[in-house]
Formats: structure tokens, sequence, C-alpha cells
């Protein structure tokens, strides 16, 4: 969950520092101890939350663009995988010719 | 090879059903983020079961996300190497393919803050091609940092990196849109 620790003293963060973390911690890859701090701080100062909050929208808006996966083609690569794992591939040879081939 | 003592219980068709085919949805996604098109995707992933099929002996059961991930990638640049040879000396040239955007079907916005969702769409294609691949593998695939990782071939760093400069640019954009204050920092 957590890429990597951050070393976060335990007095009141600064705006500075809460900037330098704000998107780690939007993503959810700060630590505990830095969650929390940079959760307080952005109680406490209002430009922060704001900007935290249009972060937040944008990444909204870009989950919101996520494409409708095509549902057949999706069914026919799924229909092929299984074909792979009971009846091994079809006869055209494709890829590295790489072979761990089923048992 | 290096098999865990679940996997030695697996042939590898067992292993082929239980690592990859979970996957496929995921990465039909990545394929389309990648090559903007639902044909060439299809071919894609095709391609990259394929080659998992092939070496599911090798493979030792961990993260078999990041692992499909990887042959996706390498399968991806083999496929670009032979239809387009001159891209291997501009690897920024893939953003021809941008045109073909529209070609794909997007989730319908929520009726609020359309003009907000079509700013944010706007930036996103104007970003540099290695910026957008991150925001469209995370951001909108929905991947990890490592995950994105992977498939991009490249440390999480760089991935954190590209991720927070793209968001910035889009939020410049916004603000030079009217549609959020401008920033104090």
């Amino acid at each position: 969950m957590t890429w990597r620790r951050h070393t976060v003293v335990d007095r009141p963060l600064t705006c500075r520092e809460v900037g330098k973390l704000l998107q780690r911690y939007l993503d959810g890859h700060t630590d505990e101890h830095a969650t929390a701090k940079v959760a307080e701080h952005l109680e406490d100062c209002r430009r922060c939350g704001l900007e935290a909050g249009i972060y937040r929208e944008i990444k909204a808006a870009l989950a919101r663009q996520a494409t409708v996966l095509p549902e057949t083609t999706l069914a026919r690569l799924r229909r092929f995988g299984q074909q792979l794992a009971t009846e091994g591939p079809p006869d055209a040879p494709a890829g590295d010719g790489d072979h761990g081939g089923p048992s | 090879v290096g098999a865990t003592p679940d996997q030695r219980a697996l042939s590898d068709d067992e292993a082929f059903a239980r690592y990859v085919l979970p996957e496929v949805e995921v990465l039909l996604r990545v394929a389309l983020s990648r090559t903007r098109n639902a044909a060439d995707a299809e071919d894609l992933v095709q391609d990259t079961l394929l080659r998992a099929y092939r070496a599911i002996g090798r493979f030792d059961g961990s993260y078999p996300r990041a692992w499909l991930l990887t042959i996706l990638r390498n399968a991806q640049a083999n496929r670009v190497r032979r239809r387009r040879p001159s891209l291997l000396r501009n690897p920024d040239a893939g953003q021809r393919l941008q045109e073909s955007r529209d070609a794909l079907p997007s989730a319908e916005a929520l009726v609020v803050g359309q003009a907000f969702d079509a700013t944010v769409e706007d930036a996103v294609a104007r970003l540099p091609t290695r910026f957008r691949h991150v925001v469209e593998l995370v951001d909108i695939d929905g991947l990890s940092y490592q995950e994105a990782a992977d498939a991009l071939g490249v440390p999480v760093g760089t991935v954190m990196s590209r991720l927070h400069r793209a968001r910035h640019r889009i939020r410049t954009r916004l603000t030079a849109a009217g549609l959020v204050p401008r920033s104090h920092k």
C-alpha cells in the first residue's frame, strides 16, 4: 500500500510540507503517521484543504474517463484464454517460441 | 524452478487458469489505453496470453498482474517494431495515435461539471505522451503505481514524478479556464 516511508515530524506540518505529500496522500501512498499529519493539516488549513479538494475533483474527472470495455471483445478474449488452458494454443505459431507447454 | 509449494500442485494449465485468466479484463483495459484501437488491443492481449501460456511453467505465482503487464509491454514493443520501424527513433511518436482517441467509447460523464470534465479531458490529450500514459494507467485505468511501472518498464519513482507533474499541468489548465482558483504555492 505505502510506496515508501517518509519521515514526517511530530509537530504540525507546514503548507509546503503538505504540498510535497499531497499527491501521495490522495493516492493512499503515505504511511499511517504521514496520513494522519496531512489530514490534520487539511482540516485546519483552508488553502491546503481547497487544493486537496481540487485534486480530488481532477482524479474523479479522470476516473470518469475510463473506457467502457467492449463486452464482445472481452468475451472473445476470455474464451481464447480458456481454450488455451484446456486445448493449448491454436496451430499458427506466434510470439517468441518460448515453450513452457501444458503438462 | 522456484515453484512455491502451492504451485507444485498445479499443472501448467491450472496455473494459467488461476493466474492469467482473472487478469484478462485488466490486460484489455491497459491494451486499449496503449493502442487506442479495439482491434489492435484485442490482438495485443491475444499475443500476451499466448506468451504467458508459453512461459507459465517458469512463473513462480507471485504478482501475476505485474508479470502479465511486463509481458504485454514486451509484446507491444515487438509489434511496434514490426509495424512502425520509424517509431524506434522517436519514443513520442505514439502521440499520433491520439487522433484515433474518439474512436473509443468513454464512460458517460456525469452531468455535473461538464466543463470541468471536458477541460480535464482536453488537458490530458495535450500532455506529453510519457505523462499521458501514466495518467491513463493510474488515474483512468486504476492501476497502482507499481503496476503502472511494470506496464511502462520504468521505476516507480518515475511513475510518481510523471503523474504528479501531469496532474499539476491539468490543474494549471483548469485555472486558465477559470474553473478553479489559482494555486497559492
